[in-house]
This record gives structure tokens, sequence and C-alpha cells, in this order.
């Protein structure tokens, strides 16, 4: 009993890391090959300073895809869950306050691509993406039933 | 135990950051499009000519050239937002059908009088690049209403329908 408990987390601890890694592969190649278009998509948002719209442009695809990598390889978990964590949460307020004031603009979420506007959708997305955030938090620094994470990582 | 797990946890999240940056720099330095680390990222830093000169236009200045009478509006909207409603006496010249359109519509517009191009909402980039293709065909000064059409409705100036491109008003 216990056992299969062990495996079924273990499988879920597994599962939700390749997707919250696929996720942040995913979303951070294109912003990668395309930084000035990706640079104005966060000048829309109207949320960060002008002079750190270049830097942020550059640097956060890049995180995006080494905690992808990170996910994916299972190094330095610690770190990794807790920037996935802060990152889809800033997502999710960035998202919900342009939505809030009624701002037509590009998600840019995972393309920079114009026509993937931000919508309830996109929200949704991003709180399914932090749910596995959230429970991988859990699972990496030990869930509070006793359960340790070396239990689950095996 | 919960201290140092909070200390691996920062110290990590403090590498990764730092770790990406460098990449981030180091790929950013070798490419040929090569994206200025600090530089403005805003449209209107964007939006200058060579000579370094601005070329959106505010609201009140936009405003005081048009009752001088003393300057064209072109609207870079589809021909349909155009035909609904534009500013008054603005030419229409939708930017997706720009190289059909732009010798018929600016035909009686000679190089050196003033332009203000607009369309709507504040991350609309018809105008600017309908701004940017007008400079490019000679005409000498060009300037951006951003979010042009929102802007002087919410002021109450005139404003006409349909679809007639000529004359000033």
């Amino acid at each position: 009993m216990n056992k299969k408990r062990n495996n079924l987390s273990r499988f879920l601890y597994y599962s939700a890391r390749w997707i919250l890694g696929g996720v942040f592969i995913y979303a951070s190649y294109d912003k990668i090959l395309h930084p000035a278009a990706f640079s104005k998509i966060i000048y829309n948002y109207q949320i960060v300073p002008d002079g750190l719209i270049n830097l942020t442009a550059l640097v956060l695809p890049m995180l995006e895809l080494i905690m992808g990598i990170f996910f994916w390889i299972g190094f330095w978990m610690p770190g990794t869950v807790m920037l996935s964590n802060i990152l889809l949460i800033s997502y999710m307020g960035a998202l919900t306050f342009n939505l809030a004031r009624g701002l037509d603009i590009n998600c840019g979420c995972f393309s920079t691509s114009s026509g993937s506007s931000i919508n309830i959708e996109t929200i949704l997305w991003d709180a399914a993406f932090l749910l596995l955030s959230v429970y991988l938090t859990v699972a990496v620094f030990g869930s509070g039933n006793g359960r340790t994470s070396k239990q689950i990582h095996g | 135990m919960f201290t140092q797990k909070c200390l691996q946890t920062i110290w990590q999240c403090t590498a990764l950051i730092v770790f990406a940056s460098l990449v981030a720099f180091s790929i950013n330095y070798l490419r040929n499009d090569r994206l200025q680390m600090f530089g403005n990222g805003s449209p209107e830093a964007r939006l200058m000519d060579p000579s370094g000169k601005r070329l959106d236009i505010s609201l009140a200045e936009a405003k005081k050239l048009f009752l001088q009478r003393s300057v064209v509006f072109i609207d870079a909207r589809p021909q349909d937002d155009y035909e609904k409603g534009h500013i008054k006496g603005a030419l229409g010249l939708p930017w997706n059908e720009v190289d059909r359109n732009f010798m018929r519509v600016t035909e009686d517009t000679s190089p050196d009088t003033p332009i203000i191009t607009y369309c709507d909402g504040e991350t609309c980039e018809l105008s600017h690049n309908l701004a940017i293709f007008l400079l490019d065909m000679g005409f000498r000064n060009v300037r951006i209403l951003i979010n042009g059409w929102a802007l002087w409705k919410k002021e109450a100036l005139p404003i006409e329908s349909g679809s007639s491109t000529a004359g000033q008003g």
C-alpha cells in the first residue's frame, strides 16, 4: 500500500517536473530568437520601468530556458521551483492587472508574434502551471504528512 | 535544517539569475541585431529620425496645428474603420494597402507639408509603420499622434465619417 503510494507520488512528481520544464522551454524559445519583439511586448504591459525593458527581454527568456532544463534534469530543484513560483505569480499579477484595466495587448506568453491577446484563458493556464509549481514546492521541501522529499525522489 | 534549506534556496535562485544573465548577455553580444542592454524600450524612444528628433507629437500640439489648418492628418487604420469615423479632413491610407494607394492619396501633398499619422490604441503600430514609410518616401515633416483616434474622440475634437479623403476641415 505504502509502496503504491510512493510510486504514485513519484509518478506525479516526475510528470509535474517534465510538464513544467517543457512549458518553460517552449515559452522561452521564440523570445530568445526575437528579443526586440519581446521587449516591445514587455513595454506594452506598462509595468516594467522603460530603462529595464531591454534587460528584462534578454534575461527573462534565458532564465525560463535554464529553469526548464533544470526541471528536466532535476538540478537545483529548491531554487528552480522557488523561482518558478515567483515568475508564475508575477505573470498572473501582470495579466490580471492589464486585463482589469482593459488593455488589449499581446500576451507574449509563448510567442512574440501578435494574435494571442491576454484574456481569462491565459490567466487560467498560468494558474494551472502555478498549481504544478506549488505541488513541486511541497514535494521538494517535504510535505507536512511526514513524507520527505527524499521519499518522493526515491 | 529549515534555515539551511532557505539559504540553499536563496543561493540557488541568485545563482540561477546570475547564470541566466551572463548567458543572455553573451548571446546578445554575439548577435548581429544586438539589443541595447539598458536602452529605452518605449515606442517613443524607438521613434526617432536619424538626427535624433522624436517623431511622436502631443495631442495639444496636434490640436493646435489642426486648428491652424497647417497639417495633413493621415489615418493608418483599415478602410472600414476610417469610413466609420476619422479626424475631420484626414486622408485615409490604410497601412495594409499602402503600396496600392500611396500615390493616389498623397498626390496633392508636397514633401514639406507637415503630416500627422494616427491609428487607434496605445500599442497600435500602424501609424508608426506609416510614418516611417512616408519618411522613406521623401516626406520630411512626419509626426505620429500615438493612440490618436481614441484621444481625439475623448477630447471631442471634430470628426467625420464616410470615405471622402479630400480637403482639410
